[in-house]
């Protein structure tokens, strides 16, 4: 008995070092964290419950077969991140470059499946060479394994990858398929392939940094939502962000206390949109004087800025927030900000968490190089995306709301819960510009004649008052009082239910 | 008593000036620009009407308008404020005209006044010290130069028309007198359109001390104590405060007296202001008269118990002064600073746009706040940048400094950079302090304009307490998420690293009613405050001592402000530290290789070419703000390699104009 438990504790001394100290010191020598230094960070202190430390590999190819590490080059376990459940892997980069064998996904894939009984979310660490090529196909199919899962999980299980070293070639393809994707800089990228295949293929010269960096990836392809400076700042900022999500599809989003009044007013909002409707005012002013405590947690902030997304609280519970920018591009609704918009409210759908969104929209952004990026396929993802979805959903339009975008955005007619409009709204098909030049094309020579119909037109669509006859909107608000009305009528939306058709599942336009 | 007034002015003058109107029971009518539709005079005000455009020329400054305005709501009377038209006796004269009363001096005493050479005759007869020099307009630069060397060097050559740091040259040898002649005369013309320059005696470590006077129609004249306002930068006023700590009974007594003679002079009928130039010697000298309200005349009302304004009006109604020189006030201290929308950590260029966020103090225990912004409001690039004035009076001046110091920790703005971090840096300068001073300070001290690093913090300890329990309260809160597994709940610890600079702190924070213990390097700072998550300012007392900072959460970093600085600080467990001290220290990015934008603004002109070799000290670009235009000069020499912005764009700060080789 004495001796199993000497050998235990060897055993989990030899699992602790992983690749061994002289790894370790190389790890961070790279300014990176070992997998477990890792985990320690992002977990509640002492929650973490490990499994199959001892899970070796079974290749003997290519003198695998003398080298073994427990562990294989993985850390796999549960615990708590405040509290809540979660389920980790934690790749070790000093095992073997983290490179993933059959062993190594059996123990992903164990944890996923677990996660999946208990309903609880599952945060994948990525630091990994990719796979591990002694074992051939075996390893490709770890991989396989592994995506089947991560496609299983979707929209039961919130999934977040940290890709916090490289990831490459197959080994995207599982961070690709999680709900959120956050990166460090300067020691994290992610391509399909690298730069010295890119070099053969194409003879373009690229940095991995160029190419598939954590800039690269949250401000040029938006295929990673966050990225941040170190290891360090990254873990914590997961947790802070972990509290936002429910545990799964089937609970409420998490409501955490707040000192923050539903009722307070915000006078300064009353000044927010400026007489000029060519000037543009920043639409975050608003979301952070509306949600508690000025908290906001933004989803890709550097990435098709003219929409924003991203998660507060109101009354203490977590909601989902997509706000035209007009900031930028005055903002026109394009590829870009159509799918980051739609995949976000994808996810707040599928975790219960209700939806608030913010409209001041010109349109859908024209030109060749939209129409011939398919904007017409893109744009539906997001008008599919409010259509499909059934958590709360509360509106405002707080100027304007134009054409066919006015629809997109959580109109009424996309089954809007509650639709707010401030009186600065002006909801129409077009602006009185456009829409001038076309009603009155024959008096388009006539500058005077021109000048009164745009006057006759703003007087009678530049106002949120057309929309609120017929319906379409349910009240006119006043900005200051938005918070109070919002946090109203989410309280309101709390017992919510409605359902959708019986499908196997929709035809999203992808 | 008239039963309403006119306020031709905009800002927190106005808002002033309605204040004790509204007091008095009397309407008022606000003019406005089109760019101060909203502006909180207008608001405040009984009436507006709207004067034109946004530029002052098209309509504060158009005495047409104004007069037209008056009639259309018939106003009996105009309060010009201060700035625009309040010293142009023409619209003085014009009003009379138009049988509208002018709520300042008649228009001959101003016209007297108005012009720097007539008005030092004037001095010279009613027999006010003048400061040696020669008293008619000098035509040659030469002619300058030898009137200099007659004088005695140093000498400052100045524009009769000039004003604000404009047309002002200090010379200390002949060339410089040659060159300060011209560039005085070249500034004059362009910016006053008078391009008479005059030269006389430089006084050496000068203060500049002032006597508020105020006059009746009926020959009485009083003199309101003094303001000493040596505090400025590039001749601009940066904190006032009355009395000075450097004038005697007798010398104040002298002024005084001084003053009243001259305003007697020219039968000067409301408030007014004789500027003098004092010495070392404490021998003073005549400089000029402001016929006007100034913008620091709440430092004297507070030490007086009077309101100028309402004197202002009531002498202009002709009312008799209700007081003697004998019953005059001089009680405690009072001390002002202007709080201006500029960037003192970027050679404090003008800030403009959005007031985000706005909380000035409380106006409680001996604070006042004259302002003209409210949150939510915007400042214009049309006008100047002064948005509001933190005015305390307290019995000394050690505790008017400390009211002071107080009152700029609890002045919350955002949207728009202000100069509180430089104001509160001055309130702990060692020679403000100590009184010892005079118009030179600020340019001694801070010869390479402003820095973070000029304000380091008197007591980190303070940073260091608050920070560490702000966490341990957030860490409290997240303990109260819901879905937490039964039994497995999440427990805060109570020990942390802080980090503040290159220090590390290991603090412990314990619960305690109403507050937070927190405990390092062998200390225990007892936190008491009802602070809640998301507001800007951090009340409370520390170890029973009242503190007052400003907070910021950004990411991990928890933003302070308090006494001028801004602390970014850190909490984590001490493992995370150790962890932490693993990451890479980046550089940031380097961006000497590009010109930056300042300030934003319109870009006006690029003067260089891709590819031109320039050298340092070369204008590359022009940039318009705040109707100022701003020479980006070369800082060192190098080769343009790309030109990244066009003429005509607007620019954000800190936007890359020119990338160089």
């Amino acid at each position: 008995m004495h001796d199993i438990i000497h050998q235990l504790d060897e055993k989990r001394g030899r699992a602790a070092l992983g690749g061994g100290q002289k790894r370790i010191d190389a790890q961070h020598a790279k300014g990176k964290l070992t997998a477990r230094e890792r985990i320690e960070m992002l977990l509640d202190d002492g929650t973490f419950e490990e499994w199959d430390m001892f899970k070796e590999h079974r290749c003997v190819d290519f003198n695998m077969g003398d080298s073994h590490i427990p562990g294989d080059g993985v850390v796999t376990g549960y615990g708590t991140i405040n509290g809540r459940m979660v389920f980790v892997f934690s790749q070790d980069f000093t095992v073997f470059g983290g490179a993933l064998s059959e062993a190594h996904a059996e123990k992903i894939c164990k944890i996923m499946d677990h996660a999946l009984k208990v309903g609880a979310p599952v945060i994948g660490l990525n630091d990994s060479g990719g796979a591990r090529i002694q074992e051939g196909v075996a390893a490709l199919g770890g991989y396989a394994d592994v995506f089947q899962r991560n496609v299983m999980a979707s929209g039961v299980i919130p999934q977040i990858s940290m890709i916090m070293g490289p990831c490459a070639g197959g080994a995207v393809y599982s961070p690709a398929m999680t709900d959120f994707i956050f990166m460090v800089k300067d020691s994290s990228y992610m391509f399909v392939t690298g730069p010295e295949v890119v070099k053969t293929v194409t003879h373009e010269e690229v940095t991995a940094e160029e190419l598939g960096g954590a800039v690269t990836h949250t401000s040029k392809s938006g295929v990673a939502d966050l990225a941040f400076e170190n290891d360090v700042d990254a873990l914590l900022m997961l947790r802070r962000f972990f509290n936002y999500l429910p545990l799964n599809n089937k609970e409420k989003p998490p409501v955490r206390q707040t000192t923050d009044p539903a009722d307070r007013l915000d006078f300064s909002l009353d000044t927010l949109v400026p007489d000029s409707a060519n000037k543009a005012y920043d639409m975050k002013e608003l979301i952070l004087k509306m949600v508690d405590d000025t908290d906001f947690f933004e989803i890709q902030p550097d990435h098709a800025k003219n929409i924003v997304t991203g998660f507060g609280r109101m009354e203490g519970q977590t909601v989902g927030i997509v706000a035209n920018q007009p900031m930028v591009l005055a903002g026109c609704l394009d590829i870009k900000s159509s799918i980051k918009a739609g995949r976000f409210v994808r996810f707040c759908d599928a975790f219960n968490i209700p939806i608030i969104t913010l409209v001041d929209v010109p349109g859908f952004m024209p030109g060749t190089a939209q129409e011939y990026g398919g904007i017409i396929k893109h744009g539906a993802k997001l008008l599919y995306a409010y259509a499909e979805c059934t958590v709360p959903k509360v509106t405002l339009i707080t100027r304007k709301a134009y054409g066919g975008a006015y629809d997109v955005m959580a109109s009424k007619h996309l089954r809007g819960d509650v639709n707010f409009a401030w009186p600065s709204a002006e909801i129409a098909v077009m602006g009185p510009k456009g829409a001038v030049e076309i009603i009155f094309r024959e008096e388009k020579g006539d500058p005077v004649k021109v000048a009164a119909r745009e006057a006759e037109y703003k007087a009678k669509f530049a106002n949120p008052f057309v929309a609120g006859a017929r319906g379409f909107i349910d009240d006119v608000i006043m900005p200051n009082e938005t918070r109070k009305r919002i946090c109203r009528s989410l309280a309101m939306l709390r017992g919510k239910k409605i359902e959708n058709p019986w499908r196997k599942h929709g035809n999203i336009p992808l | 008593m008239f039963k309403k007034v006119l306020i031709a002015n905009r800002g927190e003058i106005a808002c002033r000036v309605i204040k004790t109107a509204r007091r008095m029971g009397i309407a008022t009518v606000a003019v406005y620009s089109e760019a101060d539709k909203d502006a909180r005079h207008v608001g405040l005000a009984d009436e507006a009407v709207c004067i034109g455009p946004p530029p002052s020329k098209e309509s504060y400054l158009v005495i047409d308008k104004i007069i037209a305005a008056c009639k259309q709501t018939g106003a009996e009377a105009v309060h010009p404020g201060y700035g625009f038209l309040s010293e142009n006796p023409e619209f003085s004269r014009r009003l009379e005209e138009s049988g509208i009363i002018f709520i300042g001096p008649k228009h001959y005493s101003m016209a007297a006044m108005g012009d720097k050479i007539a008005s030092k005759k004037l001095a010279l007869e009613a027999r006010v010290n003048t400061i040696p020099g020669h008293n008619a307009a000098i035509d040659t630069p030469e002619q300058a130069v030898e009137i200099a060397k007659g004088i005695g060097y140093p000498v400052m050559i100045k524009a009769s028309a000039g004003g604000g740091g404009k047309g002002l040259r200090v010379a200390y040898n002949g060339r410089e007198a040659h060159e300060g002649f011209i560039a005085c005369k070249t500034e004059a013309k362009n910016a006053f359109g008078d391009d008479r320059i005059f030269v006389e005696k430089f006084v050496e470590e000068p203060r500049h001390i002032e006597i508020q006077l105020i006059g009746d129609a009926h020959g009485n004249t009083i003199y309101l104590w003094e303001r000493e306002c040596s505090l400025q930068r590039r001749h601009q006023k940066v904190i006032e405060e009355a009395p000075s700590s450097f004038i005697d009974p007798a010398t104040r007594k002298a002024m005084g007296e001084q003053a009243v003679a001259l305003a007697k002079a020219v039968n000067y009928q409301s408030a007014g202001t004789v500027e003098f130039v004092v010495g070392k010697d404490k021998s003073f000298y005549f400089l000029e008269m402001n016929t006007r309200l100034q913008v620091e005349h709440p430092v004297t009302e507070l030490i007086t118990g009077l309101d100028l304004v309402e004197l202002m009006i009531r002498v202009a109604a002709g009312e008799k002064l209700p007081f003697t020189q004998d019953q005059v006030k001089l009680d405690g201290w009072a001390m002002e600073c202007r709080i201006n929308a500029e960037d003192p950590f970027r050679g404090f260029l003008p800030s403009t746009g959005r007031l985000v966020k706005y909380m000035p103090p409380p106006e409680l225990h001996g604070v006042r706040v004259d302002t003209g912004v409210y949150e939510g409001g915007e400042i214009s690039m049309f006008y100047d940048s002064m948005i509001a004035k933190l005015i305390v009076h307290a019995s000394t001046r050690d505790q008017a400094i400390a009211r002071m110091r107080d009152a700029l920790n609890q002045f919350v703005i955002r949207g728009v950079a202000s100069n509180i971090a430089f104001q509160a840096a001055l309130m702990q300068n060692p020679r403000f302090l100590s009184g010892d001073f005079n118009t030179g300070l600020i340019a001694e001290q801070y010869p390479k304009g402003f820095n973070a690093a000029d304000v380091p913090h008197d007591d980190p300890a303070m940073l260091v307490a608050v920070a560490a329990a702000i966490h341990r309260q957030y860490l409290e809160r997240n303990a109260t998420i819901s879905g937490q597994m039964p039994g497995h709940e999440f427990v805060p610890g109570e020990d942390f690293v802080v980090l503040l600079g290159a220090d590390q702190y290991q603090a412990t924070v314990t619960k305690a009613e109403g507050g937070w213990d927190v405990s390092f390097a062998g200390e225990r700072y007892e936190l008491r405050s009802s602070w809640q998550f998301g507001e800007p300012l951090y009340i409370g007392t520390l170890n029973g001592q009242s503190i007052c900072m400003q907070i910021e959460r950004r990411g991990l970093v928890y933003r302070l402000f308090h006494w001028g600085v801004q602390a970014d600080m850190q909490v984590m467990s001490a493992r995370t530290a150790v962890l932490k001290a693993l990451m890479p220290i980046k550089a940031p990015p380097d961006m000497s290789r590009f010109l930056l934008s300042p300030m934003p603004g319109l870009l006006t002109q690029i003067a260089v070419a891709v590819g031109q070799e320039v050298k340092a000290g070369e204008i590359l670009a022009k940039i318009e703000a705040m109707k100022m235009e701003n020479v980006l000069k070369a800082e060192r020499d190098c080769v343009v390699a790309k030109l990244l912005a066009k003429p005509g764009e607007s620019l954000a700060v800190d936007q890359a104009i020119i990338a160089f080789k």
